[in-house]
């Protein structure tokens, strides 16, 4: 809960949307933003403006061959994109399959050894989760033998902590972890304690609750 | 290619399509470019940030939004970030905030892409910005083109902390009052 009044807020809203108040009065007066809807409005309506002044600069002839160095950059970067994508996928399928192991492993020996066929019978596939954030994909999800989970994102996701949140199709929720994001990438592995169905659904959840991306289990 | 909306080049640019990207850069280069030679001292480092700029543009075009603002201003925001962050170890700066802004300069001397690109809202920035008093201006661009806190704005104006932050925050919705003001007419 704010600490902070509207009147307190406004006094700090230029300085917010100009990006340059800091600690903890950044934090209260956002905290509190994000809490009263007439604060955040006075607030965008201010950001509108600050957004402006760099607009008023000159422009300026960069040196030769800018664009070709700034093309150059991006491929690079896409090159190294495609390499972590696959690197990822191939660290979750490893991950999933030492989880899948384990898992029937730990079966058997409470079992006394007896192999009993269970829903984590280690012949099931892993299923692909594609996780979208609101502008497009950010990662990927791994379900295996209904409850082993690995969760990868490399893409669009800010950095800071989440919670990794299963919803089942009846709507019972569940905390499987949390998962550390740095330069948009982050990956968790763990295990559910509801069998996971088609139609549940896996989020990553940011700090104030608001779901950052999300898939649809669909085997 | 160069009649393609901006929003579109952004989507091309998130899909990876080259030639949308080549273009993305082309119409920008100078905006972005003469954001951070005015932010920081030299063309070396300014190709750095404006060549940065454009790299981090094309990792969040998947996630730009063009109901939060212009592509051109999500550009410079990036673009200024990245200065600021750049001359984060400050050092003392003699400036004329009317040269960084272009208020000493006439229309007749910008270029024509400049012209073009130069919406009515600008414009009516930039007259509302020439109108405040000399000392809010020197708060405003300090503060909200060049990252200064209220504190430094104090300490490089010789001025308490509150009255920065006085200068800083009637400018500001000074500046925001012309727009609206001129968008309802």
């Amino acid at each position: 809960m704010s600490i902070l009044t509207c009147s307190q807020v406004r006094e700090l809203a230029p300085e917010l949307a100009l990006g340059v108040l800091g600690g903890a009065e950044r934090a209260e007066a956002i905290t509190h933003v994000n809490e009263c809807a007439r604060c955040q409005a006075y607030v965008i309506e201010l950001t509108e403006a600050a957004d402006a002044l760099p607009l008023l600069t000159a422009e300026r002839e960069p040196p030769a061959g800018f664009e070709d160095r700034v093309l150059e950059r991006i491929r690079a970067g896409r090159r190294r994109a495609r390499r972590r994508w696959w690197g990822s996928a191939v660290a979750i399928a490893a991950a999933v399959a030492i989880l899948s192991v384990t898992t029937v492993r730990v079966l058997e020996a409470r079992q006394g050894g007896v192999s009993t066929p269970t829903a984590t019978s280690s012949s099931a596939a892993p299923v692909a989760v594609a996780m979208n954030g609101n502008s497009g994909p950010a990662g990927w999800a791994y379900v295996s033998n209904g409850r082993a989970v690995a969760v990868t994102v490399d893409y669009a996701v800010g950095p800071g902590r989440y919670d990794i949140r299963l919803t089942a199709p009846n709507g019972t929720q569940e905390t499987l972890g949390s998962m550390h994001v740095s330069d948009e990438r982050g990956s968790w592995t763990g295990r559910s304690e509801q069998t996971i169905e088609n139609g549940s659904t896996i989020a990553l959840v940011d700090a104030s609750g608001h779901e950052v991306c999300r898939g649809t289990v669909s085997a | 290619m160069w009649s393609v909306s901006d929003d579109a080049l952004v989507a091309g640019l998130a899909a990876g399509d080259e030639e949308a990207a080549s273009a993305f850069v082309r119409r920008f280069e100078r905006r972005v470019f003469g954001l951070a030679r005015t932010i920081v001292p030299d063309d070396r480092a300014a190709e750095d940030i404006a060549q940065e700029a454009f790299v981090r543009a094309w990792r969040h075009a998947p996630t730009y939004d063009p109901r939060r603002g212009s592509v051109v201003g999500w550009l410079l925001t990036i673009t200024r970030n990245l200065a600021i962050d750049a001359v984060r170890v400050r050092r003392p700066v003699a400036f004329d905030p009317e040269a960084l802004v272009g208020l000493d300069q006439s229309s007749d001397e910008r270029g024509p892409h400049e012209l073009a690109q130069l919406g009515e809202d600008t414009d009516r920035l930039r007259v509302a910005l020439a109108t405040l008093p000399e000392e809010q201006r020197r708060a405003i661009v300090l503060a909200g083109l060049l990252g200064y806190t209220a504190r430094e704005v104090g300490e490089m104006e010789d001025i308490p902390l509150g009255t920065a932050k006085t200068r800083i925050r009637a400018a500001l919705i000074r500046l925001r009052a012309a727009l609206v003001e001129e968008a309802a007419e």
